[in-house]
């Protein structure tokens, strides 16, 4: 059965990227398929919405590339994480935990009996 | 610091562009080959792989402009793309390129340079430091408060001595001007020297670079010499050696003692080479206390104010009265040397601001009329633009990127405009407007030029692309076919800029028209002396070579031998040329006849000293009596001609030949009377006494003029004369060779500059007008070519059409001149001080004016008309 794809949430797709990229350097089709490896399939990143968003974290110093040579003697542009990046990847983080435990608190609510909140 | 990077990124970005756009490409690529295998290897059929790669493909180009976005350059490139796509689209319309180039220029320039030679001659202060202390003394006559008389010596020692309120006073030479001949032979020439007080430098609070100033025991006239910094380069190569050596100047071996700073300029004259110490020495002069001839400056102490100054001068002058008492009703006068160095520029430089001022409202409202025109014709595109899709932002963008190239054109044109304009105005008034010689590009003044033209094509460019953009597509082009001209509103604006340029160019005309009739009737009038093919030169004779005796048989010798050359008729020379100002105004006293002895028998008259054919080579008149010969010299007793003036004042009702007078210390016996000669320009006439050369050369070393009247133009005989000079004395430099009418004009500088400058400002004005008219009506009759090809189609002659836009055209015109006429009459009355004999209303200047501008709204209006309606009207129904 063909996985249920999701769309990524809005905002993610530079922490996924920077995540990938603190495992190990990638070019950008590598990042592509070690977030839909690691995601189980959830999220299929477009390039689309890939290089643009690599574009941009480049802007912002979070990474530098460097072009190389691939295992099948290919060139290709590998990106990897500058001291700045990860910086920005613990700040989003951490972001990430505060937001996500408060969904999960809000979503894992349930109507008190009569005498008021929890 | 992410701040930093990110611009760096940006400008990397901009700067490798096309590298960036390589490996884009190159990475996008890899991707789009490694998802293809990446399917093939999960067992997609090759088909279904090359479908989904081209799938992906599709969504490329998606990809790459959001790459491009992302990149941060975008506005930038965008930017470059407007202005290249503006570029060629100014290009495609010359013509409106040209003209809209060419009149931001001529505004920008013209203004630019005015502002800047008004700034430099009125605004910046004077080069000395604390200029406001500086002041100039004059001398008043008994009844005549407002007169500016030079200086006597005795009442200049008393006011350096005296005058506690100053902190010095020291004197110049200024009363003739004073020049030196240097050199010898070809290199012969002649420079500016300045006969000054031992405390001149000092009163400036401007001492020699190098050396020393004046010292008391030099005010004899001892033979020192300070130079100005250019010619201690020539003379020495700007050596510092140059202190303590001498060099032969005007006849007379000089000592440099001092050279002056580079940069430094002499208030009072310009142009000086070198300043020499005045003769001060009391009591060399028996008519010392009535010659005035120094002129006077002096530096306030600090604190002290103008008024307090001039209560002690006059004080002073009470108490000089009581010891001289033939002196007992002059007075004095101070004021600050700024004022009366430019005081009398300040009328015509305000008038030519005002002129200028004048000819930026005409370009302004040109660039109006031709923007706006412009944008009526993008309506069209605009709206169909916007109907495909462009976005308002996008419009306005390319809008602006219009504006600004034709903006930065203007500006372009504009430096080359002010430079040339500015070197204009130089070579025309350096000499006769001080300050100006030091006129350079003010970068403020350009910089605000600049910024007020640049916003004005901004914001008058944009108002149309602003209602086009946000007028709905729709009905942009429903307008289009149904009305074709435009709209309502946009139609009386345009009329309104018509008109508008109409009444400026006339008004700007009859400014013109009032001077040039002006400088007309000056050169009209009869001043006594026939001054065509006349050209005149000084000649001065060093006493160090010549003695009287000598110096009169030289001018004599002279005189004789240029008219034997073939070009000349007549030589003669005077101390002063005729109608250039008041020289040696002396007291004439009748010693016979019915008014000797009284109070009416003595006049104050201008002294001449003439020798050779003088007044034959100007056909001045002989009335009675006889003229000067060879029988006049310093044996005979002394004779004199009086004017016919003269001879009615001192000799009234009876021949004044035989009668006796006494001028300049000279007791004479009148041998003849001459024709009235004026003393200036305007025709003012005068009392003249006319000594013989031969008489008097032993008084002193006069001034001397040469006088030559040729046959054909003068310039065929100037070379011949130069190598007589040469032949008899190579160290004699002819001083400022040039016709008489332009010496006499030289008193009229002014107002010939005035005169030039707005005449050229008027025929910008009227160029200008005319070529916004001719834009404005063209484009008026571009847009109704459909409705004239209805027109002709339904049966209306190509003439009646044509009739019918001129007297549209006409009403417009005859409006503008009733505006601009109406504005006439108080602006007129601005330049009735530069005017002579010329009424600010005058009519025939105001009908030619009002012809003038007519005929160019004429062919402005009339050549487009008669294109459009001589068109085939199929072709004008299909054109659109």
């Amino acid at each position: 059965m063909p996985p249920d794809r999701t769309e990524l949430l809005q905002g993610t797709l530079e922490m996924l990227v920077l995540k990938t990229l603190a495992l190990e350097p990638l070019h950008g089709w590598g990042i592509a398929q070690r977030i839909e490896q690691l995601s189980c399939s959830v999220f299929l990143v477009t390039q689309g919405s890939l290089y643009p968003a690599l574009v941009r974290m480049r802007r912002r110093g979070w990474v530098r590339t460097s072009w190389r040579t691939t295992a099948n003697n290919r060139r290709a542009r590998y990106y990897e994480l500058t001291p700045a990046g990860w910086r920005q990847l613990s700040a989003e983080s951490a972001a990430w935990e505060r937001a996500s435990t408060a969904v999960n608190w809000v979503m894992s609510a349930r109507l008190a009996p009569a005498g008021g909140m929890p | 610091m992410s701040l930093l990077t990110d611009l760096l990124a940006r400008a990397r970005a901009l700067l490798l562009r096309s590298r960036e756009e390589r490996e884009m490409e190159e990475e996008l690529r890899f991707h789009l080959d490694m998802e293809t295998e990446h399917n093939r290897a999960a067992g997609m059929t090759p088909d279904e792989a090359r479908r989904r790669s081209r799938l992906s493909l599709g969504g490329l180009d998606r990809t790459k402009e959001e790459v491009r976005d992302a990149r941060g350059t975008r506005y930038l490139e965008d930017g470059a793309g407007e202005f290249r796509y503006a570029f060629r689209s100014l290009l495609r319309t010359p013509a409106f390129t040209i003209v809209t180039v060419l009149t931001l220029a001529v505004g920008i320039g013209g203004t630019t340079a005015m502002f800047s030679a008004v700034d430099a001659v009125l605004i910046q202060p004077l080069p000395y430091e604390q200029p406001g202390q500086l002041v100039r003394l004059y001398q008043t006559r008994p009844g005549e408060v407002n007169v500016k008389n030079f200086v006597s010596p005795v009442a200049y020692l008393a006011f350096r001595s005296q005058l506690s309120s100053f902190e010095g006073v020291a004197a110049l030479g200024v009363y003739s001007p004073v020049g030196a001949d240097i050199g010898s032979g070809n290199a012969a020439r002649r420079v500016t020297v300045l006969p000054v007080s031992r405390d001149y430098f000092d009163v400036l609070h401007a001492p020699p670079a190098l050396g020393r100033a004046f010292v008391r025991d030099e005010e004899i006239g001892a033979p020192s010499v300070i130079l100005s910094h250019a010619l201690w380069g020539e003379l020495f190569a700007g050596s510092p050696e140059a202190i303590g050596r001498k060099f032969v100047m005007g006849g007379i071996s000089r000592t440099v003692v001092g050279v002056m700073p580079a940069g430094f300029e002499d208030p009072l004259v310009a142009g000086v080479s070198a300043w020499v110490p005045l003769d001060l020495t009391p009591g060399l002069n028996p008519n010392e206390i009535r010659d005035h001839y120094l002129g006077v400056i002096g530096r306030l102490r600090s604190g002290v104010p103008l008024d307090q100054a001039q209560a002690d001068l006059s004080h002073l002058m009470v108490l000089l009265a009581g010891q001289y008492p033939s002196v007992a009703h002059e007075g004095a006068k101070l004021y600050p040397l700024k004022d009366d160095v430019v005081g009398s520029s300040s009328r015509a430089l305000q008038l030519m601001l005002g002129a200028a001022g004048l000819v930026l409202v005409l370009v302004c409202v040109n660039l109006a009329s031709l923007l706006l025109v412009r944008g009526s014709e993008r309506a069209h595109e605009f709206a169909l633009r916007s109907a495909l899709g462009a976005t308002r932002s996008r419009l306005i963008r390319q809008m602006l990127a219009e504006s600004l190239t034709l903006a930065l054109a203007g500006c372009l044109g504009g430096l080359i405009v002010a430079r040339v304009g500015m070197a204009a105005i130089i070579a025309l008034a350096a000499g006769s407007i001080p300050r100006l010689s030091g006129l350079s590009l003010d970068p403020r003044l350009l910089v605000f030029s600049i910024a007020v033209s640049s916003l004005c094509a901004v914001v008058i460019g944009l108002a149309p692309a602003l209602r086009a953009a946000h007028a709905e597509p729709r009905d942009a082009l429903a307008e289009q076919s149904r009305s074709s001209t435009g709209g309502r509103r946009q139609l009386r604006v345009r009329r309104g800029l018509v008109v508008a340029q109409v009444a400026l160019a006339f008004v700007l005309l009859v400014g013109a028209g009032l001077l040039v009739a002006s400088v007309q009737r000056l050169h009209d009038l009869d001043l006594g002396v026939h001054t065509d093919n006349v050209f005149v030169f000084g000649l001065s004779l060093p006493d160090a070579r010549y003695d009287s005796t000598h110096r009169a048989i030289f001018y004599s010798q002279i005189e004789s031998q240029i008219e034997r050359l073939p070009g000349a008729s007549f030589a003669g020379g005077i101390s002063r040329l005729p109608a250039t100002g008041s020289y040696h105004q002396w007291d004439a006293t009748a010693l016979s006849g019915p008014l000797a002895g009284s109070r009416q028998g003595e006049v104050m008259a201008e002294n001449r000293v003439v020798s050779g054919n003088y007044f034959r080579a100007l056909d001045i008149p002989l009335v009675d009596g006889r003229l000067f010969d060879s029988h006049d010299d310093a044996t005979t007793p002394n004779r004199v001609l009086i004017s016919k003036s003269l001879a009615t004042a001192l000799f009234p009702g009876m021949p004044a030949v035989g009668q006796r007078l006494e001028s300049g210390g000279f007791t004479s016996v009148v041998i003849g009377v001459v024709g009235n000669v004026a003393i200036d320009a305007e025709g003012q006439l005068d009392l003249y006494v006319y000594h013989a050369y031969a008489q008097v050369a032993g008084d002193r070393n006069w001034a001397h003029t040469l006088v030559i009247r040729s046959r054909g133009p003068w310039t065929a005989l100037a070379p011949a004369i130069r190598g007589m000079l040469d032949g008899v004395d190579p160290q004699l430099v002819p001083y400022r060779p040039m016709t008489l009418a332009d010496a006499i004009g030289q008193g009229e500088v002014q107002r010939t500059i005035s005169q030039r400058l707005l005449a050229t400002f008027a025929l910008v004005a009227l160029g200008l007008a005319a070529l916004g008219l001719f834009g404005v009506l063209s484009y008026d009759l571009r847009m109704r070519t459909r409705e004239f090809g209805i027109r002709l189609a339904l049966g209306a002659e190509g003439s009646t059409l044509r009739r019918m836009v001129l007297r549209e055209g006409m009403g417009l015109t005859g409006l503008g001149l009733l505006i601009g006429a109406t504005a006439a009459f108080p602006l007129s009355r601005l330049i009735a001080s530069l005017l002579f004999r010329v009424d600010p209303l005058d009519p025939s200047v105001l009908a030619v004016a009002g012809v003038c501008t007519l005929l160019v709204a004429l062919i402005s209006t009339y050549l487009p008309a008669r294109r459009a309606t001589l068109m085939d009207p199929l072709r004008s129904l299909r054109e659109e």
